[in-house]
């Protein structure tokens, strides 16, 4: 790579201030009554849904170019906040009319993530108190370890278990569990709980089949990620787009789990943590993505989707999937997590 | 969409810039292909540069296109302030990459609809430092970008120029640095790429139904004075497929037979027929709306009561050694209701399927379904039935079953039992409907009867009933009394599930006892088993994972099958009710809606009394 990362670094945060979030960006477009006239027409607007029928009429063209303005424009929303979903509904309530409808790689509506892997690291270390025993480790199945990890802190294990009963629960013959209801549960999992905890489990490395296959059981695949049929993915992408939640955090991981020829890593300004936390961030929606087989070495993860009945766009759906399947940033993060190794960054 | 007009050969272009590189500096040449012989392409850029994250588009100030050639290069050199100015503009994200939009319209064109075939991206990686010295590039620096390169063309249209092999600005910059190009194994391959001016073109138009993927390889010399280095690329190029095939029926069938006897119930697949389409488009997302099919009937009763299902699957066949995908189309003919068993009709039912997207004849087939509606008889086998029941035996003891002819292959049939008794005063029966199996299963409803003299023999009268229809058959059943009464020990539960161990079990009844007294049955003690230790008032019927017509009358009866309360212990609960699996004993309070699985800790001594007197 000819671009030297540090060179970049330097330059991450330069002229950028943290913008505000699109709840409190709402609440200042309010006060001012030109703002909340135009936004009150874009809303209108958009609930025709069809952007070009839209784009076409003039009163909502110049609410959108007044709203650019506006600090709805630049607004971001952060993960797990209070009103994530209202906060989500106004950033794509501009976004929607105002960018490429339909781009492949969407831009994020979440702010960027600044922490490091090494900072779990470190949190990690206090509570395990195994320290860097090899012999220790290397006999060990780091997702048992994960997993006793989780039953012995008190939120952990709740969530967990509430997890684990509600996508177990099966409803009839025809019908394995109620997997909105798993969903739910999951994303409450991996939302309320630290992810000191939800990545050991998640993202252990495992050197036998029988750790790999406890990895693969995380997130209760035969109810939360398999289903009868296997969906084209440019159609199951066409689904998760439709709702506001799916649509963001799928924006997210394209964002922090692309891969970059520019970084020694693979993944955006190095940062496997920002990777790793959008890729959790897709649990328990419809494009749910986990590892599709008990390998413990070959790490590929995908989410339940194929490129059967692709026409014309099997080169894009393969592009969409191998973000997933092959794709060195995310590999290189989970495998990086396992090692319990991160890149050395200079601030 | 007949006319779509010239297209890109790529969706996305990439090159790379350095600060400062002088104004002038070629960047790389865009390619357009026709569809139609004679159309020239006009590429003009999109007025703004975008990054890859979302931020204000910022105006394009530093890129300029030629119109014919389609040479993208520098009008004004991209300095350090620039490069400042477009990163406070990326929120928050270190400037990487930017991208422009080029397009083959004429303006005015709307900028946010950049799409293949008639918009293509320039992604441009923006790299914080000036131009590395040629000596210090490696050989692949040279030849090709590290972003792969891939192409699209489409089938039946005319040939053309659709790739410039040079990277133009680091030749632009070395221009001592001989390179050349080579597409290996390109004679027998409908691609030609031009020794002097690096270009690369199709030979003749593509067919994808005879070739979709070719997989060649790009060779790049560099020669440096002496020193010669090759560095190869996969340069894969996709056919892109029209729709230039109509379907078929891949084994000449076109018509099938579709009977309905027993099997009436909504859902239910009748026949199947294949159609074969050689094109891939529509894609799955459009098929609904482009392959379409139409019920030629107006018979109201046919539309009522059937409809054809839809169900498109990719395949693929082998063309001169390479696999070529293609769709199969499955229709199946549904029953959309449950069919009344007196509808006797037999039709011919057509189906139109009409592949929209093909221009030309034969994009309309007609499949045929021969549907015979045949009309069921209620009807019990010319048997009598005669059962016999224990004089012991409990309320909801099950001593039979009866059912009509070919009950076990109705489905969707709404059957009902009744049983009329013909010696008064002795009704100590009952029938009751299983709706899943389709039969009467008898059991004992009145105990007192059963110890009166008069009714050691009762006669009765079965009567099966289509609850739709009314029709109904009738046969008779005889019941005999057998066995001598004993009366019940004191202090007995109600329910067999009580009761823990063996022999508390095996000497008490309980509801649905059918000899007076509950049954045993010992698990394997193999931890969770499905097969646990446990008291049943009958081994045929619980527990057995169904809680069927008669145990779901009172919780007493079969616990084990019916409860839908708290398991404690070691278990894994039933689907809908019950325990699948136990650990050790598991034994059951109605009342209180609890079941207990545990280990029996105390079992039974090893040496009792008899035992001792033995030795």
């Amino acid at each position: 790579s000819l671009a030297s990362p540090s060179s970049l670094q330097g330059s991450e945060l330069h002229g950028w201030r943290p913008p505000v979030d699109c709840v409190r960006a709402n609440e200042l477009c309010a006060a001012e009554s030109n703002c909340s006239a135009r936004y009150r027409t874009l809303r209108q607007c958009l609930a025709g849904r069809d952007r070009n029928t839209m784009l076409a009429n003039k009163e909502c063209q110049a609410a959108l170019e007044v709203l650019q303005e506006s600090p709805l424009y630049d607004c971001r929303c952060k993960r797990g906040m209070k009103k994530e979903l209202q906060c989500l509904q106004i950033y794509w309530s501009i976004h929607l009319g105002l960018t490429e409808g339909e781009e492949f790689y969407e831009a994020s509506p979440y702010e960027p993530i600044t922490s490091r892997l090494s900072d779990i690291f470190r949190l990690a270390s206090i509570f395990s108190g195994t320290g860097a025993d090899p012999a220790m480790s290397a006999k060990s199945n780091h997702c048992l370890d994960a997993a006793k990890a989780c039953n012995l802190n008190e939120n952990c294990k709740r969530l967990r278990s509430a997890y684990i009963s509600t996508c177990n629960r099966e409803v009839s013959n025809s019908e394995r569990c109620n997997r909105r209801k798993c969903h739910k549960a999951l994303r409450q999992f991996f939302d309320r709980v630290p992810s000191e905890y939800t990545y050991r489990m998640l993202f252990c490395s495992c050197r036998d089949q029988a750790c790999a296959e406890r990895r693969r059981q995380t997130i209760l695949p035969s109810c939360s990620y398999e289903d009868k049929e296997k969906p084209n993915c440019l159609d199951l992408r066409n689904v998760c787009r439709t709702d506001h939640l799916c649509r963001s955090r799928l924006a997210d991981f394209h964002a922090n789990c692309r891969v970059s020829y520019q970084t020694t890593t693979s993944c955006p300004s190095d940062n496997y943590q920002a990777c790793l936390g959008s890729y959790a961030g897709m649990i328990g929606f419809d494009m749910t993505p986990n590892y599709v087989d008990s390998n413990p070495t070959s790490i590929v993860v995908s989410p339940w989707c194929s490129c059967r009945g692709s026409g014309n766009m099997e080169e894009e759906c393969e592009k969409f999937l191998k973000d997933f399947s092959e794709n060195p940033c995310l590999r290189n993060a989970i495998q990086a997590f396992g090692n319990g190794t991160d890149v050395n960054v200079s601030p | 969409e007949a006319a779509l007009g010239l297209y890109f050969s790529r969706d996305t272009y990439s090159e790379k810039i350095y600060i400062d590189e002088p104004v002038g500096t070629p960047l790389l040449y865009v390619h357009a292909l026709q569809d139609a012989r004679g159309e020239v392409p006009h590429f003009r850029l999109g007025q703004h540069l975008y990054s890859t994250y979302r931020s204000q588009p910022h105006r394009n100030d530093w890129f300029q296109i030629n119109e014919d050639t389609g040479l993208l290069y520098l009008n004004q050199s991209l300095d350090q302030r620039a490069f400042e100015k477009l990163s406070a503009r990326n929120g928050g994200f270190p400037l990487l990459t930017i991208y422009l939009q080029v397009f083959l319209s004429p303006r005015p064109f709307r900028e946010n609809d950049c799409h293949w075939p008639s918009c293509a991206k320039v992604m441009l990686s923006i790299i914080n430092a000036t131009m590395p010295a040629c000596s210090s590039l490696k050989p692949r620096e040279f030849c090709f970008l590290e972003t792969g390169l891939s192409f699209r063309i489409r089938e039946n249209k005319p040939p053309g120029t659709f790739h410039q092999f040079r990277l133009l600005p680091v030749q632009h910059l070395c221009p001592n640095i001989s390179i050349s190009y080579q597409l290996l194994r390109d004679e027998d391959l409908p691609f030609h790429s031009d020794k002097d001016t690096m270009e690369v073109s199709m030979r003749h138009s593509l067919d994808r139904e005879q070739k979709e993927k070719y997989e060649l390889v790009a060779k790049c010399t560099v020669r440096e004075g002496l020193r010669e280095d090759n560095v190869m690329v996969p340069f894969p190029v996709t056919v892109y497929d029209e729709d230039d095939s109509p379907p078929n029926f891949p084994t000449g069938i076109d018509t099938a037979s579709a009977v309905v006897e027993y099997k009436r119930k909504e859902g239910t697949v009748l026949a199947v027929l294949q159609v074969f389409d050689a094109d891939v488009v529509p894609s799955s997302g459009d098929i609904p709306r482009k392959y379409i099919h139409t019920m030629l009937t107006s018979d109201p009763r046919v539309i009522k009561f059937f409809r054809v299902e839809h169900s498109p699957n990719e395949t693929s066949y082998n063309s001169n050694g390479s696999r070529v995908r293609a769709m199969m189309h499955d229709y199946k003919l549904v029953l959309n209701q449950s069919i009344p068993i007196t509808e006797n009709h037999s039709f011919q039912l057509g189906v139109l399927v009409n592949d929209t997207d093909f221009q030309g004849p034969g994009g309309v087939l007609q499949l045929y379904f021969n549907v015979t509606i045949l009309p069921v008889s209620i009807r019990f086998p010319n048997i009598s039935y005669s059962f016999s029941v224990n004089r012991n035996a409990h309320r909801y003891a099950q001593i039979g079953k009866v059912c009509i002819e070919n009950c076990k292959e109705f489905h969707g049939v709404n059957i009902t039992y009744k049983l009329q008794s013909l010696s008064v005063n002795c009704t100590a029966l009952s029938i009751i409907t299983s709706p899943e199996s389709t039969t009467g299963n008898l059991f004992v409803n009145d105990t007192s009867m059963l110890q009166r003299p008069e009714c050691t023999g009762m006669k009765y009268d079965v009567f099966a009933a289509d609850k739709q229809s009314r029709k109904q058959s009738k046969t008779t059943l005889t019941i005999s009394v057998e066995g001598n009464f004993f009366p019940e020990e004191e202090g007995c539960p109600i329910s067999c599930a009580v009761n823990k161990r063996r022999l508390e079990c095996e000497e008490c009844g309980g509801l649905g006892s059918l000899m007076g007294t509950c049954q045993w049955r010992q698990g394997d003690g193999k931890g969770i088993s499905k097969n646990y230790s446990t008291c049943t008032p009958s081994l045929k019927t619980c527990p057995d994972g169904s809680c069927d017509a008669v145990e779901s009358r009172d919780l007493h009866i079969c616990p084990q099958d019916c409860i839908r309360g708290d398991i404690i212990g070691g278990h894994e609960k039933g689907e809908w009710r019950g325990i699948k699996a136990g650990y050790g004993v598991c034994n059951c309070f109605p009342e209180e809606k609890k079941c207990f699985c545990e280990p029996d800790d105390d079992k039974e001594p090893l040496c009792d009394e008899v035992c001792r007197m033995v030795i």
